[in-house]
């Protein structure tokens, strides 16, 4: 198992040792309408992503996703005043090592 | 004419993709063209070069040779420099299995130049049905990339290739791979009776879009990664990129109604993709001239393709998963098709019953 989650995340995801299913509903939490997708990564939580978008952010979309465990929003910073940054931190169990999910 | 500078469709540049023969060193398992030793298709020069100028003045700025093998056709470097000299880009992609002389002749009249890749090598091998092809195209990045060239490593993805995906970008990068193109293979061609791999599920392109995002994020922004399977809420929200098609009038540039163009090696002068249907070409390349591309511009044939691309564009709407948008329309040119030719004598029948 320690092997397994010291691999690189673009690996475990690519060995379809992740089951079809876990695979679709990850796929379908992290795409949000109007989010541009620029960080994604394993964190914590499962998987956290780093979202950027020129507008005032709506969240409805966000948070009724079902694997949501943590959200952020602030704005990008004084390089870029415009824009806002959405950091998402999704529940994945299987990411974690939990084991459920995982096609041997 | 309107504005180049609008943009048309769902690409950065308005791209002629130009299949010179159908000739080809190898004649691979997924190859959409049928390219191989044993095709002869081959357009002329000068035929190539009128069409050129005239799809200048319609605003096309790019042109991407494809084949076939583009390094077998004989006048190859008269191509890329009179195409140059009109005032495109030029872009190449190719197998790899070029001489090094002529790929360092070739490398620095280009813009940008592309070697495909399948898998890691076993893979690579079978499906190009060659030993050492893999080794072969390796040997040609690493030494564009040792002259600086601008070289980008283009991957055609299969179910079967996804678990290699890792492991073959660690690999062309450690080659000198300047950017990455990730496409799942289309079933076209010789792959729609291939055997030895299988195409992507909607699991297999979820799983993708999420093995290229974790890429991209190794990589950061020290190389490109550009995957042409996107989430098609994404290309809804970017809809109105096909403004110039859906409003336009007759003096609109044929850059801005067909983006990108393809010339196929037979000539014909098709929308977006080698395997359109073909009632929707547009001409041929012998044929090609500015009154018959306007007689196009005011003709029944941009109003079925208008029709197809809103279809194409509506049906994204409520799609959750993933695109790879130009095949999806080149699928919906042979439903639409299809549905033409359908006996018109069936719907009747079920009046009756």
């Amino acid at each position: 198992m320690e092997n397994e989650l010291s691999e690189r995340l673009a690996t475990r995801l690519a060995n379809f040792k992740l089951k079809d299913d876990v695979i679709k509903r990850l796929a379908g939490g992290v795409i949000v309408d109007g989010l541009d997708i620029k960080r994604f990564d394993v964190c914590a939580y499962g998987i956290c992503v780093d979202y950027f978008t020129p507008k005032m952010p709506r969240l409805d979309g966000l948070l009724g996703k079902k694997d949501l465990a943590h959200l952020e929003v602030f704005p990008y910073g004084i390089l870029n005043p415009d824009y806002f940054h959405v950091r998402v931190g999704y529940r994945v169990d299987e990411l974690q090592g939990a084991g459920a999910g995982i096609q041997h | 004419m309107q504005s180049e500078r609008t943009r048309s469709g769902f690409l950065p540049d308005r791209t002629i993709h130009l299949h010179p023969t159908q000739t080809c060193n190898l004649a691979c398992a997924h190859c959409y063209s049928e390219s191989g030793p044993r095709e002869r298709a081959t357009l002329s020069l000068p035929a190539i070069n009128r069409a050129l100028w005239i799809l200048r003045a319609e605003g096309y700025t790019h042109v991407s040779l494809s084949g076939g093998e583009p390094t077998v056709y004989p006048a190859l470097l008269p191509l890329i420099g009179e195409a140059r000299s009109i005032g495109y880009r030029v872009t190449m992609i190719t197998n790899g299995l070029i001489s090094p002389q002529l790929i360092d002749d070739v490398a620095t009249r280009l813009d940008g130049i592309a070697i495909s890749f399948d898998g890691l090598a076993a893979r690579h091998d079978a499906i190009r049905g060659r030993q050492g092809a893999f080794a072969r195209a390796t040997e040609t990045l690493a030494r564009l990339a040792a002259k600086d060239a601008p070289v980008a490593a283009a991957i055609s993805v299969t179910r079967e290739a996804i678990p290699e995906l890792p492991d073959l970008v660690d690999h062309l990068l450690q080659s000198g791979a300047r950017a990455l193109q990730i496409r799942p293979v289309a079933l076209a061609g010789r792959a729609r009776s291939a055997t030895m791999f299988s195409a992507l599920s909607a699991a297999d392109q979820a799983r993708l879009f999420l093995v290229v995002l974790a890429l991209r994020d190794e990589l950061q922004s020290r190389v490109p990664v550009q995957c042409d399977l996107v989430p098609a809420r994404n290309l809804w929200q970017q809809r109105d990129d096909y403004a110039a098609l859906a409003e336009a009038g007759e003096d609109e540039a044929l850059s801005s109604l067909v983006n990108p163009l393809v010339i196929t090696s037979a000539g014909a002068v098709k929308p977006m993709t080698y395997d359109f249907e073909d009632s929707f070409n547009l001409t041929t390349i012998d044929s090609i001239s500015q009154e018959r591309l306007d007689e196009y511009k005011r003709g029944v044939a941009v109003s079925r393709f208008r029709v197809l691309v809103a279809e194409a564009l509506d049906g994204l709407r409520e799609n959750a998963w993933f695109v790879d948008w130009f095949d999806h329309c080149a699928r919906l040119s042979h439903e639409i098709a299809a549905a033409r030719e359908r006996p018109v004598g069936l719907f009747l029948g079920n009046t009756h019953s």
